[in-house]
């Protein structure tokens, strides 16, 4: 009963006109920027931070969200049609869902992925809808203690589900941590790591930092890369699949719904990760499975559900415990802030209309994206021939304007280009950049969380451990970190995320 | 001593020197006692903790072999870069079209085959587009011609 009324609230903010329009602008950018490959939803939803300050906070959310999952749909239509992924959680789907365009079957292969990933996404969002409340229940009782050990193990978790060198990553998480935390001390009112400048004293800009990393030194990484042709296949044809092809597909959309949702809620884990589980458990239990990897449509329909639905489950940490899983849930934690609302389990009882507004426009964004997606299918593969030389620039352009914009303060815009020399040379070096992100936005949080911890324990660095929920945090996130250190465990990794 | 994982060597150096500036810049701030957390306490601490992240990776890449570094392109990266600063100080005294077509103008340039022609109509194409939405529609206060007019 609760949960209806809940559902009401939420439809009542969702369905605003201004409301729909911003889920339409999300959802239609989404797409957009799923099908190009080049630019993807961590640098847009950064560009687009500046404009979300000027809207509401449920307005923000809803446009924000409606672009990462969004790009979800869009970046199959890319694999399909190009054998690029539009987005790096299509990967997979480049295999059997290119080899269906070469034989002329795209048009059930772009429409069993959109099926797909319209009944993941749905099951999806009815999971947060049961599964939030009684976690953020849980997350109200956390003491200082625990809050700090989640976020340890929170950051381990990200690190260990993460491509590349773990030890890297590690670094990466400190770096992050120690540029969160730089500004003015809350409690000291010393300011930190401001080497100076006066304009450090609010810390370093969130928005400009990401799109330092993700928007300007991505821009200079792709530009050394020679640009990959747009080939697009032949005719699309009839996009709805035969009712055989929908029998064939049924299982295989369930199990990347179920999976997908799983590793969606994963810190470290959302879209990408589910959409490579989907389709390796699907080769591993699909019969028969000879046809995977000549146009098997199994292996289309079951990385797009698991990548739909893990991008909705994503957003269960950073709403219920505050926690981000990916930066494109860093982003929203950011933007969120700058509203003066600091995510957590409070968020739900206190501000109910963001809440279930959010969940409400997730149902009507996925409906929207079926709309969109199939009927505009050729509208999207003429996106496909802009080249990146055009794209680029503007890039570059909306980061500066959004860099500014912020605070309406210049010396952001050269903090930007500070990061930005910064983030390329992390990408040379295989640093990623995601836990560094992750790390800036849970500094100050993991700070405080210490501080008042031990000032409660009088200084006991024990108390970690005494509380039983605090030290099963910090044992999951031993045990998480033993296990990508054992050798034979680290090539099995290694192979799946590979693959 | 020879370096066998360069990459590894380098993200080590450059931890290290940013666990070292961090360290040097904490020692400043009062550390506190572990009950009542200095300014210095935490970042002393994940200072520390970068510093040991630095040295097992310097350390390793003398031992195990890894790749190498790829070849840094200094051009792209370094006109973007300019193209950002010149953004910044046009911005202000100049407004939004000017510097707005500079940095895209700039920007352009950094990729192997931009067309003069092609970039330009681009910027005049992106300036409209941003006085239109950001300063018309959004209302982001950003100035669009040089404060003199």
């Amino acid at each position: 009963m609760e949960m209806l009324s809940n559902l009401a609230v939420g439809f009542s903010v969702a369905l605003t006109v201004q409301n729909i329009l911003y889920c339409f602008t999300g959802v239609l950018l989404g797409t957009m920027v799923g099908v190009l490959p080049g630019i993807g939803p961590v640098t847009t939803v950064a560009m687009l931070l500046p404009i979300s300050f000027t809207l509401p906070p449920e307005s923000a959310l809803i446009l924000l969200a409606g672009i990462y999952y969004g790009a979800q749909y869009g970046g199959s239509t890319t694999a399909i049609l190009v054998n690029i992924p539009g987005e790096a959680s299509s990967v997979v789907t480049t295999i059997d869902g290119h080899q269906m365009a070469r034989q002329g079957r795209a048009g059930p292969a772009l429409g069993i992925a959109a099926i797909g990933s319209f009944f993941a996404g749905s099951v999806a969002t009815l999971l947060i809808c049961f599964a939030a409340p009684p976690l953020a229940a849980i997350a109200l009782n956390f003491g200082p203690a625990e809050y700090f050990s989640l976020m340890v193990c929170g950051l381990i978790a990200a690190i260990v589900l993460a491509r590349g060198s773990v030890i890297k990553a590690i670094g990466m998480v400190i770096l992050g941590l120690l540029l969160g935390i730089a500004g003015t001390d809350v409690n000291s009112g010393i300011r930190r790591f401001t080497f100076g400048f006066q304009d450090m004293a609010d810390g370093i800009e969130f928005v400009a930092l990401s799109m330092a990393i993700y928007g300007i030194a991505e821009c200079a990484y792709n530009l050394e890369r020679k640009a990959e042709e747009a080939d697009v296949t032949g005719t699309i044809g009839n996009v709805w699949p035969s009712l055989t092809d929908i029998r064939h597909c049924t299982p295989a959309v369930l199990r990347g719904t179920v999976l997908g949702s799983l590793l969606g809620v994963l810190p470290g884990g959302g879209a990408l990760l589910a959409a490579f589980g989907a389709y390796t458990l699907e080769k591993k239990v699909a019969k028969p499975p000879r046809s995977f990897g000549d146009g098997d449509i199994r292996g289309v329909a079951a990385p797009e559900s698991a990548n739909n639905a893990g991008a909705q489950t994503s957003f269960i940490p950073m709403l219920t415990l505050g926690i981000p899983s990916n930066p494109t849930m860093a982003m929203m934690i950011g933007a969120l802030m700058i509203h003066g609302i600091s995510p957590g389990p409070r968020v739900m009882t206190e501000r109910p209309e963001l809440f279930w507004g959010l969940i409400a426009s997730m149902w009507i964004g996925n409906l929207l994206l079926v709309v969109l997606n199939l009927p505009l299918v050729g509208m999207w593969v003429k996106l496909l021939r802009i080249p990146y030389r055009l794209l680029f620039p503007a890039i570059v352009g909306f980061c500066c304007i959004g860099a500014y914009t912020v605070n309406s303060n210049i010396f952001d815009v050269y903090v930007m280009a500070f990061f930005a020399i910064f983030g390329y040379l992390c990408l040379k070096l295989d640093c990623e950049p995601a836990p560094l992100i992750l790390g800036f936005v849970l500094g100050p949080l993991m700070e405080e969380n210490l501080r008042r911890a031990l000032l409660l324990s009088r200084g006991d660095l024990m108390v970690l451990i005494e509380e039983p929920l605090s030290l099963i945090f910090l044992i999951a996130a031993a045990v998480l970190l033993l296990v990508v250190a054992a050798p034979a465990i680290r090539q099995k990794r290694e192979e799946a995320l590979q693959e | 001593m020879h370096i066998r994982a360069p990459k590894d060597f380098w993200s080590g150096i450059m931890f290290l020197a940013f666990a070292a500036t961090a360290m040097i810049a904490a020692h400043g701030y009062s550390l506190g006692s572990a009950g009542k957390m200095g300014p210095g306490y935490f970042p002393m601490m994940l200072g520390g903790a970068l510093a040991l992240i630095g040295i097992i990776l310097v350390a390793r890449s003398l031992v195990l072999t890894g790749e190498t570094v790829g070849r840094i392109h200094v051009a792209p990266l370094a006109i973007i870069t300019v193209g950002v600063v010149l953004f910044g100080v046009m911005l202000e005294p100049l407004g939004l079209v000017a510097a707005l077509i500079a940095v895209t103008l700039v920007a352009a340039y950094a990729g192997r085959e931009s067309h003069p022609l092609e970039a330009a109509v681009l910027a005049a194409a992106l300036a409209a587009f941003s006085v239109g939405v950001f300063v018309i529609a959004l209302r982001l206060p950003l100035p669009i011609w040089p404060s003199i007019f």
